[in-house]
């Protein structure tokens, strides 16, 4: 017998509005652990991140019948974490200390040293370079951030980043130029 | 070439370096990139460093997500909206 399909986003959502509830499990599996790590990215405290995530997608859940068929999905979905996550933080922002004053979170996943292609040496100088990237990630402005995140490790296009963050994309292309630049200057590895 | 005209040629390849390496540049612009980059070491090192900071940015790991994750999400859901409801 042949393997059952795999539903796509727009059949899952068809049957969650149709009434079946669990079919939205469907729809967490398959971005939980993309949408977790953009999150994580932003706010650097993994709890914090899947807190997040979850109320993200339970307001996905509850405005589902207003999602419009003619964007894809998920450009939908970090649409509405893009929103929940800068709005966390200008609220944390304003009620806490400045996101720099926090304290690095001690769940922070560690990077694999091994690898199967490089030598111990220049997996650990990658390992380190990736850490200081992080950092000079962490202190860039938000809007910035968010950027990079979605251009460079959600490989989002820059009219989907448009529709995202709702900015014009000559903006997006110019934040993002910039704000590699500011990644490279504060990278002593690339000084 | 003048060193204004280096100066110069230099400060144009450096604007058109942040395309060029996502591949969006026209067939011309991939000429004269590639040619003063052969030619110009500085240059070259500034493409190199922001290729770099490309793998390296597209090269962070993913976090690990609990199996309870989805179990806790649809534990939360608010009840579905029945036909009729206001």
């Amino acid at each position: 017998m042949a393997g059952q399909r795999v539903l796509t986003d727009s059949e899952v959502i068809k049957a969650v509005l149709g009434g079946d509830r669990e079919a939205f499990g469907g729809l967490v599996e398959r971005y939980q652990k993309g949408l977790a790590t953009y999150i994580y990215h932003m706010v650097h405290h993994y709890e914090e991140a899947l807190e997040l995530s979850q109320e993200v997608f339970i307001k996905v859940f509850e405005s589902l019948d207003r999602y419009d068929g003619q964007y894809k999905f998920s450009t939908w979905l970090y649409k509405i974490a893009s929103n929940h996550t800068i709005d966390h933080l200008r609220r944390q922002h304003m009620t806490t200390t400045s996101i720099q004053q926090r304290e690095d979170d001690p769940d922070m996943p560690d990077l694999p040293l091994e690898s199967a292609t490089l030598g111990p040496e220049e997996a650990y100088r990658n390992k380190m370079l990736l850490v200081e990237v992080q950092k000079a990630l962490k202190d860039l402005p938000p809007s910035y951030r968010e950027l990079i995140l979605l251009r460079h490790f959600n490989f989002r296009s820059y009219e989907e980043m448009a529709k995202i963050t709702g900015l014009p994309i000559g903006t997006v292309k110019n934040r993002i130029f910039r704000a590699r630049q500011i990644l490279m200057e504060k990278l002593e590895e690339f000084r | 070439m003048t060193g204004k005209e280096d100066t110069e040629r230099c400060t144009k390849i450096l604007a058109l370096l942040p395309r060029f390496i996502e591949n969006d540049f026209t067939v011309e612009e991939s000429a004269e990139i590639l040619e003063h980059l052969s030619k110009c070491p500085a240059c070259q090192a500034e493409y190199e460093s922001m290729k770099r900071l490309l793998n390296t940015l597209e090269d962070m790991p993913s976090i690990g997500v609990p199996r309870s994750f989805k179990d806790a999400v649809m534990r939360h859901l608010p009840p579905s909206k029945e036909a009729g409801d206001s």
